[in-house]
């Protein structure tokens, strides 16, 4: 049978590809609505609703007709704004809120006026986040990791009187900063530039304890023993981050939004990098052990991911610091000599000449190289 | 009135800034080429190319907004536009890798619409090169197998020995144990038709697979009340080498109860992503 390219039918089909597929750009130099970029399955949602989104979140320049639209009074899903105020731009955004137990991006759009600015969430008719400009002492901007992803975007810092520092995104991070210095100008008031808060990690926020400070993350894949009733135990490798802190070495898993492994970094007695195999799914890939003391013996915890010989850097220095004039010692399995668990495993044992059966494994192929 | 014209004034002003903020994508191209395609661009738009090294950006000059419509029609109208551009280029350089619709690129960081494309095609040249060198040549085909699910039933029925056992004890019965076994019968059927489209699926994709360079496999779509989709799939494939997955889709498409829709040559929509 012949292809063909002319019917109904073949329109259908040349749809799917054409809003659903293609090159992809990076998101954040494509024209996007309310924030999400126009690929694939979001092109279909927006081009279904669109009149309404683009009512919003679409960088429309600041101007006469937006202005006017803007001032329309008591007017639902809008921010009520007081006599005489004017708005100076409203743009799709979003502040972060981490206080107590709930820690999270809530999104709004922005009102800079002549003399606030305000997020307000017109689904639940509330201000979210405001501030008077009188009470910004100075901004920021920081080009940071986004949680979990591979991008980065620009976060705006706040320096508040009260001595508070507010964190806010928008869609054109650089433009709700334009129009917040505008209004502070236009109040006689001077713009400051402040230093750049610390690095924010949004999930650290949630485990760290008080002057606890991260030192190292990354992402890392760790394997979890997984009791299951009535069979061997299963190995399961995770998604996640591994941090170190001043405390403690732990591991935060993706899924669950929770620390799943952690221990203090006076416990971690040894490590060691090799390449394993990585379970039946995955290839060879090197893998981190981190020894570590417990009540109940020692323990050993597995990591897999990028960076790995600076992590085992990162460990051993923190060992090292520790002073760890005991390093710990294991009896080979042969002669029984009682030997440094790190020489034992990486070097043998001196007395009879044992060899860690992986050592051996891999010792054809550093021959051959 | 005077205040309503100075009003439109500045809104016309703004419009003119706007235009021209953003670059329409279509596709990327094996060309170094900087050259005007004429205007047949969605709604008529001067089509032209923005050249990086050996390759370029197939693009037109439009505001940083989106395309948008809520009829169907003015989409269609926009997505064949869209294609037909690509189609052009595709012609005239051979090996095109295509963009999905509404792919808009805008100014940031100050350097402009046009300049972002170039930013992004030096960014991104090795990715793009390496894509086009796999893509020489190729185009995608689309096929899409159904079949009539009561005729599949029918032959089910006849030779599935769970089933007729059913039947055949069902006819013995009362009649109300009947009803019951007339569902246990549909449930049994229900589980043999997914056996069977499955089996035919891994059969079919083995059979396409042997005549093309890559399969995606798409995903189905609701049939009407008697056809079902049972595989949706993309082909890549050398452009003028469709005889071979022709005849074999031919094969099934003779099969009692089974039809297949073959489209194509399209650009390789599916085959350019990440």
């Amino acid at each position: 049978m012949e292809p063909t390219r002319d019917t109904h039918y073949t329109l259908v089909d040349l749809l799917d590809r054409v809003l659903d597929k293609g090159v992809v750009l990076y998101a954040d130099i494509i024209v996007s609505v309310a924030g999400i970029p126009l690929i694939g399955v979001n092109l279909r949602a927006a081009l279904a609703g669109m009149e309404t989104m683009i009512s919003y979140g679409v960088m429309q320049e600041w101007d006469q007709k937006v202005r006017a639209q803007s001032s329309e009074a008591g007017e639902q899903g809008k921010l009520p704004l007081l006599a005489g105020e004017q708005l100076r731009l409203k743009l799709f955004g979003s502040h972060y809120y981490g206080e107590g137990i709930c820690s999270a991006w809530r999104q709004g759009y922005f009102y800079v006026t002549d003399r606030r600015i305000a997020l307000y969430q017109p689904s639940f008719n509330g201000t979210i986040f405001e501030t008077p400009l009188e009470a910004i002492d100075g901004l920021t901007i920081q080009r940071e990791n986004h949680l979990f992803t591979d991008t980065q975007r620009e976060n705006l810092y706040l320096s508040l009187s009260n001595g508070n520092i507010a964190r806010l995104h928008a869609l054109d991070t650089y433009k709700l900063r334009e129009a917040i210095e505008d209004g502070m100008t236009s109040l006689g008031l001077t713009t400051r530039e402040i230093p750049a808060p610390p690095v924010f990690d949004e999930s650290a926020a949630r485990f760290l304890d008080e002057g606890e400070e991260v030192i190292y993350r990354g992402k890392m894949w760790h394997m979890m023993e997984l009791p299951v009733p009535g069979a061997n135990t299963m190995d399961r490798w995770r998604a996640g981050h591994l941090y170190i802190t001043n405390r403690r070495l732990c591991w935060w898993h993706d899924f669950e939004e929770k620390v799943l492994f952690e221990v203090p970094l006076r416990e971690i007695t040894a490590v060691a990098a090799e390449i394993r195999q990585l379970g039946t799914m995955l290839k060879k890939d090197s893998v981190l052990d981190v020894i570590y003391e417990t009540e109940q013996g020692k323990r050993v915890a597995c990591f897999s991911g990028d960076d790995l010989p600076q992590w085992e850097r990162a460990l051993r220095e923190i060992i090292a610091q520790q002073g760890a004039v005991e390093e710990d010692m294991d009896t080979c399995p042969q002669c029984g000599k009682e030997t440094p668990v790190g020489e034992l495993l990486e070097e043998g044992c001196s007395g009879c000449g044992w060899v860690n059966p992986r050592l051996k494994k891999q010792a054809p192929q550093i021959a051959i190289g | 009135m005077q205040q309503n014209d100075k009003t439109q004034l500045a809104i016309d002003k703004a419009e003119a800034l706007l235009t021209g903020q953003g670059r329409y994508l279509y596709c990327v191209a094996d060309s170094g080429e900087r050259v005007s395609m004429g205007a047949i661009g969605i709604d008529g738009s001067k089509v032209y190319t923005i050249p990086y090294q050996d390759i370029c950006a197939v693009v037109h000059e439009c505001r940083a907004q989106p395309y948008n419509s809520t009829e169907g029609e003015m989409v269609n109208s926009w997505v064949l536009a869209h294609q037909k551009v690509v189609d052009e280029a595709w012609e005239r350089w051979g090996t095109v890798l295509p963009l999905g619709f509404d792919t808009i690129v805008m100014d940031k960081d100050g350097v402009g619409a046009e300049g972002n494309v170039r930013n992004w095609l030096q960014n991104d040249y090795a990715n793009l090169k390496s894509k086009m060198a796999k893509l020489r040549g190729k185009a995608e085909y689309g096929a899409q197998i159904f079949w009539e699910t009561q005729v599949i039933a029918q032959n089910l029925i006849k030779t599935s020995p769970e089933i007729s056992e059913l039947e055949e004890e069902m006819k013995s019965q009362s009649k109300g144990i009947a009803y019951l076994y007339k569902q246990k019968l549909e449930n049994a059927l229900k589980r043999e038709l997914e056996a069977k489209a499955d089996q035919c699926f891994r059969d079919f994709y083995a059979r396409i697979r042997k005549h093309v360079d890559n399969i995606v496999v798409e995903k189905t779509k609701p049939g009407d009340q008697n056809t079902q989709m049972i595989m949706n799939i993309s082909c890549l494939l050398p452009r003028d080498k469709s005889t071979e997955l022709g005849e074999e889709l031919e094969n099934i498409n003779i099969l009692e109860g089974f039809s297949v829709r073959f489209t194509g040559p399209w650009p390789p929509y599916s085959f350019v992503g990440t």
